[in-house]
């Protein structure tokens, strides 16, 4: 062997230590942890034409979505599993304590039964559009180009079975109170039938079907989830106010927080990928493309809540709202 | 009552399963994403997991479990453990650091794998945590090694390991990327939570755990059983996965693929953790030979795991159950005699006093590994470290990617198993490995192993430092011997009184 330079140990990883800042916790745990990306024939060690060696190199990298450094990528809130769940351990807390202390108030013996069977047909039917999300953001996890953008998408995913077990717990807790109203047993009867549904069903499963990583990204959060909070969550939380159902309005609201992080996670991603020229063009055709399934969705659920004004018309202004913020 | 117990609602939270409409359910579930076993929607919904946990539990009790390891290496975080251990425990964190914190990164993509393909709705919402799960043992086995980066080049490898063609890496991104990245979700289920985790994994890191606290190393050691603690609940996920495949007729399938998926994790470990635990664990310190570790911890275990399933010993249960007493020493002579080409610095472990360790148990040793040690030892006393190092590339498996060896000295067995397919010559280091390659050649006749790269001309320049380079290994980076040689100095004072004599 050579005579080479003997390499000294660094204050960081190799890969970081170009900076002159110090790494936080969230970049030593995060940051450039995909390997798929070494090699652009092969992304994992086998068959360079293996079906799933295609699948990453047509869906990922060939994605006409397109970035220099795609893990320059930083979650605004960086998130590790560690805060994770000292964030929603604390929001848990609060949340059962709601179920807690409204079910000591006996408070679903004092809810309309009218209001029940609307609960039974909008609300409770959500876990399987909750359970769509989760879907969803599991896919686009587990093909994005940067483990930043892998990992939002996994709390992202772990968020929605949160909702989704909110739901189910609603659910069976609504069943005892009001055991002739099919709580537990009809909500994949309302999911496929029920027109007030059709919309979303039909948005999630074409968005889950989204095989192009750069589509799915952008329809999933930047179409589907905002429709299905503005609607599901915030549209139907006021509804619940309005009849008397302050469980639901809060549980609601407590949802919307994780919202309100997916959002600031997707608007820094969707700044990172304007600077490359071309992306705002190709993300707004297919906003364009998709925008139409999402507000015939909203139209469809808000025309079962009668008692919102303009449910459907504030939702779709709030989705555009929320892209319009982004620049797009 | 107040609150509902989780019973009341879990199976709530996993009825999740609908008819689609507006696609079809294989373009929903493409196959060759979800598992080409033709069983609908409803076969999979008997779909029960063992171990149940809900969200509020999860959050709750991962949020305990990482206050308690931070809190330990917080606290250890002064006391000089790193400066103070033993080479061999440092070489066997580097090790296990590099080969594994990125994989169990890469493991939370399997998981979402089956998060989003699985047609059982249960197995989703485990697969849910158990993504959850690896993104912590990732995130973890990177921030710990972390600490160290200041103070040795070689703990950069922590992070930088997966990202080379150093050949320990290839061969474990070869395992990993066949059995978790590249199968559909019934596969993985299978292939990584039952027959790797289940199988190897979570007795493994008791071990490590173990062996941590004897080296003195509790923050190693906490961290270990902390993660240990994660396993058993998506270990569980294969398990009812492969009884809804036994009740629908797929066992054939089901068993192929924890057959190849065994064999594999059994290659991987023989060169990850036998030499561990039987060359750079101090001699003090050792509990049982990786041998003894194998029959207790692992034969006994899946044995009883595989038949409680339903499902039959591997084929070549024999050829393994003969395997745990050689193939380890064969992989640590290889990688010790190629130590420029590891990230970690390996411990000879060859003293008198370590041979007749080895020697009961191992009966043979001294007459077949012995011979080889025994050129070996001469040219350090010697002097002649030059014969101590290679100069060309072993050969390697076309499956295991790992060196093709056998018994030598007086029990030589070493052979090929050779391949011809499409035109093209493979070898292979087992019987077993040709029949995993036989069994999906279009999975693995495209790959080069490294020897067939240097071949191709791909290795420049076509000599070891060109390899070294290839390896993305440099000097302060390169292994060389753990205790700097220093235990050749009983085999030159021998020399010495032999002389005197």
């Amino acid at each position: 062997m050579t005579e080479a330079q003997v390499l000294k140990p660094q204050k960081t990883w190799s890969h970081l230590a170009a900076r002159r800042r110090k790494p936080s916790e969230y970049e030593i745990v995060s940051a450039n942890l995909h390997y798929n990306d070494r090699d652009p024939n092969a992304p994992y060690e086998l068959s360079p034409g293996l079906f799933m060696n295609e699948w990453y190199k047509k869906h990922t990298f060939g994605t006409a979505l397109k970035h220099a450094d795609w893990n320059a990528f930083r979650d605004p809130e960086e998130v590790v599993y560690r805060t994770y769940n000292l964030m929603q351990d604390g929001q848990e807390t609060y949340v059962t304590g709601l179920f807690d202390q409204f079910n000591q108030r006996e408070h679903d013996k004092a809810i309309d039964p009218r209001w029940a069977g609307t609960l039974a047909r909008l609300y409770t039917p959500a876990r399987y559009l909750f359970h769509t999300l989760q879907m969803a953001s599991a896919y686009v996890g587990q093909v994005s180009p940067a483990s930043t953008i892998t990992n939002c998408n996994y709390f992202q995913m772990a968020d929605s079975l949160r909702w989704l077990s909110h739901t189910a717990y609603r659910t069976r807790e609504l069943s005892n109170t009001f055991n002739e109203t099919g709580f537990g047993l009809d909500e994949r009867r309302y999911w496929e039938e029920d027109a007030a549904w059709q919309g979303f069903r039909e948005l999630m499963e074409r968005a889950l079907t989204v095989w192009d990583w750069g589509e799915a990204i952008v329809v999933l959060n930047l179409i589907a989830k905002p429709a299905i909070e503005e609607t599901v969550l915030r549209r139907l939380g006021e509804s619940a106010r309005h009849n008397g159902d302050m469980l639901l309005a809060l549980l609601t609201d407590a949802q919307l927080i994780d919202s309100a992080r997916h959002r600031r996670w997707i608007a820094a991603f969707v700044r990172m990928a304007l600077e490359t020229p071309g992306n705002l063009e190709l993300i707004q055709g297919w906003i364009a493309k998709w925008e139409p399934l999402a507000d015939k969705a909203i139209d469809a659920y808000c025309g079962a809540l009668p008692d919102v004004s303009e449910a459907a018309a504030s939702a779709r202004a709030a989705t555009r709202d929320f892209r319009r913020s982004l620049g797009l | 009552m107040a609150v509902l117990n989780r019973m009341d609602w879990y199976d709530l939270a996993r009825t999740t399963n609908w008819t689609p409409k507006y696609v079809t359910e294989d373009e929903l579930f493409p196959p060759m994403l979800s598992g080409e076993f033709g069983l609908p929607l409803s076969a999979w919904e008997k779909y029960d997991e063992p171990y149940k946990q809900t969200y509020p539990e999860y959050v709750k009790v991962q949020r305990e479990k990482d206050a308690g390891a931070y809190s330990v290496k917080a606290a250890l975080e002064r006391s000089r453990i790193f400066e103070n251990a033993d080479p061999g425990w440092k070489s066997v964190m580097k090790a296990h650091y590099g080969a594994i914190a990125r994989g169990e990164y890469a493991a939370a993509s399997a998981e979402a794998r089956m998060m989003r393909f699985s047609k059982a709705p249960g197995m989703r919402n485990m697969a849910t945590l158990g993504c959850m799960d690896e993104i912590r043992h990732g995130q973890m086995q990177l921030y710990f090694p972390h600490e160290h980066v200041s103070k040795d080049r070689q703990m950069d490898w922590a992070f930088k390991a997966y990202d080379t063609n150093e050949w320990a890496m290839i061969a474990a991104r070869h395992f990993f990327d066949d059995i978790m990245m590249t199968r559909d979700a019934i596969s993985v289920s299978i292939m990584l939570t039952f027959s790797f985790e289940t199988g190897f994994t979570n007795m493994q890191f008791l071990g490590l755990a173990a062996d941590a606290a004897e080296a003195g190393d509790h923050t190693f050691a906490n961290l270990i059983s902390s993660i240990q603690t994660d396993e058993s609940r998506h270990a569980q996920i294969g398990g009812p996965a492969l009884k809804v495949l036994i009740e629908n007729g797929h066992k054939a399938e089901a068993q192929k693929r924890v057959d190849i998926a065994v064999w594999g994790a059994w290659k991987l470990f023989s060169v990850l953790t036998g030499p561990i635990m039987d060359y750079y664990t101090p001699l003090a310190h050792r509990k049982q030979s990786f041998k003894e570790f194998m029959e207790e911890w692992i034969v006994a275990q899946f044995e009883r795991a595989l038949t409680d399933m339903g499902l039959d010993l591997p084929w070549y249960w024999d050829i393994f159950l003969k395997d745990i007493s050689q193939t380890h020493h064969g992989m640590h002579l290889g990688s010790y005699f190629w130590r420029p080409t590891l990230w970690w610095n390996p411990a000879a472990g060859v003293t008198p006093d370590e041979r007749t360790w080895l020697e009961e148990k191992y009966p043979g040793w001294n007459d077949t590994w012995g011979q080889c040690w025994d050129v070996f030892i001469d040219n350090v006393v010697d002097g002649n470290m030059a014969m101590t190092y290679p100069e060309t590339l072993p050969y390697v498996c076309n499956m295991c990617q790992l060196p093709i060896l056998g018994t030598p000295g007086k029990g030589w067995n070493v052979k090929d198993y050779p391949l011809e397919y499409n035109g093209r010559l493979y070898h292979f280091g087992s019987e077993v490995d040709r029949w995993v390659f036989e069994q999906d050649p279009e999975r693995y006749a495209g790959h080069l192993s490294i020897v067939d790269r240097f071949l191709a001309g791909m290795i420049q320049p076509m000599n070891l430092e060109g390899a070294l380079a290839y390896m993305n290994l440099a000097p302060g980076e390169m292994g060389d011997d753990a205790h700097n040689y220093a235990w050749a100095e009983v085999y030159r004072a021998l020399r010495e009184t032999r002389k005197a004599g």
